[in-house]
């Protein structure tokens, strides 16, 4: 008997870890008029974080909702250690495309594409030299531009500073995370120098975790601190710690005088904090990627997405933003998409 | 460096440490019977879970720290039953409580939110601000302006070592953990005092979780726990076993944790890993200099066969 219920509870438990992912969203019948493709998504944060895991995992719903040929399955949560092996189950389910939406997966990308050489990688965040270092050509580099993701938050920030100290909070020391910090800064004090405000960026921290949300209340908390009154992030459940305490200061303080702009979707609302996002449409460089797929065209590219060809874009803007300061930053939007931006 | 900046360090520390606090705290109450459980991160997980979505249906944080041991409980009953009634390994069942339990809050969350909506948020336990007492310069808003759990989570460690030190009931409860053929012997009830400890270390784990999402965080998210169980864990064992040693080390932890999220906005130039990596390296350096034989119960983790001579 109790041989039986030992076996039962190890039974329970195996199950227990099938709770961790997902399949068939917005799932297709195979048909006899053509081929049902299959997208796998992986993930090392929640895909109910609020912030870099709900917009990555929305986009790619909204992608394959938009494709009937396709169905996705995913796989969230994951530690260093199962990406590859999250990966290889993927592939020899038989699935067309492994998307991998981050810097942090390139080495284990790399590796399975050399294993499965009729796979195509998809990385959000790639290197520029990711897919030239694929032994078999089948991975590409989706590629929102860094710099421009953090021009569009620097140049708010730049404009809504009244102490003249912006934040910015990292996740991990990545090098994508690293270039919306550098534009983050760059934008906010040549906008800052614009009107008359001498900026200052304290240095990007990291929180180690993409998780840990009382890391982002502690983080924000000591920011503040220093003076920080318009808050960047790239940390998805660390900026959600963020904005709480952001929030709480406010309420403390009787009015709104500490911002948050969110990224990479429209997250107006959410927080009291938010003022704007910044929006990247990830969904139309996946879009493409199904097309090479499906041509057998794929591999070996880096699609970049970048204000100009609409992947990225600001998100509406709040009424704690005066117009006068709408309608300055929209010109400092157009001057970005013209290229004469800080020129 | 300010006054100020020394009590908003001390104030983060504090906050960074109740929880640890609560989840070592099982972890000794569990330990003093001789069970050891490294799945306090589960535990954990799944109190944290329980305490958000009570809180979040009924407006009730005191509702959510219940759901938060009530569910702590529940899934620590698994490795009870694995570990006292079948003599299971009791590492192989912590860890299989660390990779059951958080799976199953995920699943639980996202059949109760739905997938990729969102951020639900609720409204966080009031604080408690003592009258007067929370005016002294300093110590006033360490001490006197806290929210309840954080009084509580203290006068636990005072109640511990009363417990442990001058009852008889605590004296019967620790001889489980030292030596329980003999407290069998002296007609203590080994087996009830073992399953006692495992519903005590999961009304606390879980608690432990349901601080988190109740009294800390007003977001419920996966992984909230982030590794606090495991740091636990080391807490016991820098902590000597003795509930002023634990509490010591998880300040010491929390401390640490808020002093390298200063540095690193302070901009000092040192690598926050350093700091990052003290807590870990003065555990080390405290076992490898006093050693954890002498500290910890003798029959920590063994099985307890009533039969067996």
């Amino acid at each position: 008997m109790k041989k039986i219920i030992a076996l039962l509870l190890a039974v329970v438990m195996v199950f227990g870890l099938a709770a961790c992912g997902g399949e068939g969203e917005a799932a297709a019948d195979n048909n006899a008029e053509g081929k049902t493709y299959k997208v796998a998504f992986i993930l090392n944060c929640s895909i109910s974080d609020g912030g870099w895991g709900t917009a990555c995992y929305s986009e790619l719903v909204a992608a394959v909702e938009r494709n009937e040929n396709w169905e996705m399955a995913y796989t969230d949560n994951l530690a260093q250690d199962g990406y590859y092996d999250a990966m290889v189950a993927y592939c020899n389910e038989g699935f067309d495309l492994i998307y991998a939406p981050g810097g942090e997966y390139t080495d284990a990308v790399l590796q399975v594409a050399a294993e499965y050489p009729d796979v195509a990688f998809a990385q959000l965040n790639g290197g520029e030299d990711t897919p030239a270092a694929a032994v078999n050509g089948n991975v590409t580099s989706l590629l929102p531009n860094g710099q421009q993701i953090g021009w569009i938050a620097g140049a708010l920030a730049g404009l809504m500073t009244e102490t003249g100290t912006v934040a910015f909070i990292g996740g991990m020391e990545l090098t994508t995370t690293l270039a919306k910090y550098e534009g983050f800064v760059e934008a906010a004090k040549y906008v800052g120098e614009k009107e008359g405000k001498s900026i200052t960026a304290l240095d990007a921290v990291y929180a180690n975790s993409y998780d840990d949300s009382a890391k982002g209340i502690e983080f924000a908390n000591a920011m503040m601190e220093q003076g920080a009154d318009v808050f960047f992030g790239d940390a998805s459940a660390i900026d959600s710690g963020a904005r709480q305490a952001i929030d709480e200061k406010n309420k403390a303080a009787g009015s709104i005088k500490v911002f948050d702009i969110a990224q990479p979707a429209d997250y107006l609302g959410q927080n009291e904090c938010i003022i704007g996002s910044q929006v990247t449409d990830n969904s139309s460089l996946i879009e493409l990627s199904f097309r090479a797929v499906e041509d057998g065209t794929f591999g070996g590219e880096v699609l970049y997405g970048n204000l100009e060809n609409g992947v990225l874009s600001t998100g509406a803007l709040n009424d704690l933003v005066p117009q006068e300061i709408k309608d300055k930053y929209l010109a400092y939007i157009e001057e970005m998409i013209a290229g004469t931006f800080m020129q | 460096m300010s006054m100020d900046v020394i009590s908003s360090i001390v104030l983060a520390a504090v906050r960074m440490a109740v929880p640890l606090l609560l989840i070592a705290m099982a972890e000794l109450w569990s330990e003093r019977a001789g069970m050891v459980n490294i799945g306090l991160e589960g535990l954990a997980a799944v109190g944290a879970l329980a305490g958000f979505m009570l809180t979040f249906y009924t407006g009730n944080t005191w509702a959510g720290i219940l759901a938060g041991a009530v569910a702590g409980i529940l899934v620590n009953l698994i490795y009870a039953y694995a570990t006292v009634s079948l003599c299971a390994n009791h590492t192989v069942y912590g860890m299989a409580i660390n990779l059951l339990a958080p799976a199953l809050a995920s699943f639980i969350y996202r059949v109760s939110f739905g997938t990729g909506g969102g951020l639900n948020q609720i409204e966080l336990m009031k604080g408690v601000a003592i009258p007067v007492l929370k005016d002294i310069p300093f110590l006033g808003d360490l001490l006197f302006n806290q929210t309840p759990m954080v009084y509580l989570a203290f006068a636990l460690v005072l109640f511990t070592n009363i417990y442990f030190r001058k009852t008889k009931s605590g004296l019967n409860f620790k001889s489980v953990g030292e030596h329980p053929k003999a407290a069998a012997t002296l007609g203590i009830n080994v087996i009830g005092i073992k399953y006692l400890s495992c519903v005590i270390c999961g009304a606390l784990a879980g608690i432990g979780g349901a601080y988190l999402t109740t009294c800390y965080s007003t977001t419920y998210t996966e992984g909230i726990v982030s590794g606090r169980g495991f740091i636990a864990l080391a807490a016991v064992i820098f902590g000597r076993w003795n509930g002023t040693g634990v509490m010591g080390a998880c300040l010491f932890f929390g401390l640490c944790d808020a002093l390298q999220i200063r540095l690193q906005v302070s901009s000092l130039g040192v690598p926050y890993q350093f700091f990052q990596m003290i807590p870990y390296l003065a555990t080390v350096v405290v076992l490898a200099i006093i050693g954890s034989k002498k500290a910890g119960p003798k029959a920590n983790g063994l099985p307890y066969r009533k039969e067996e001579r």
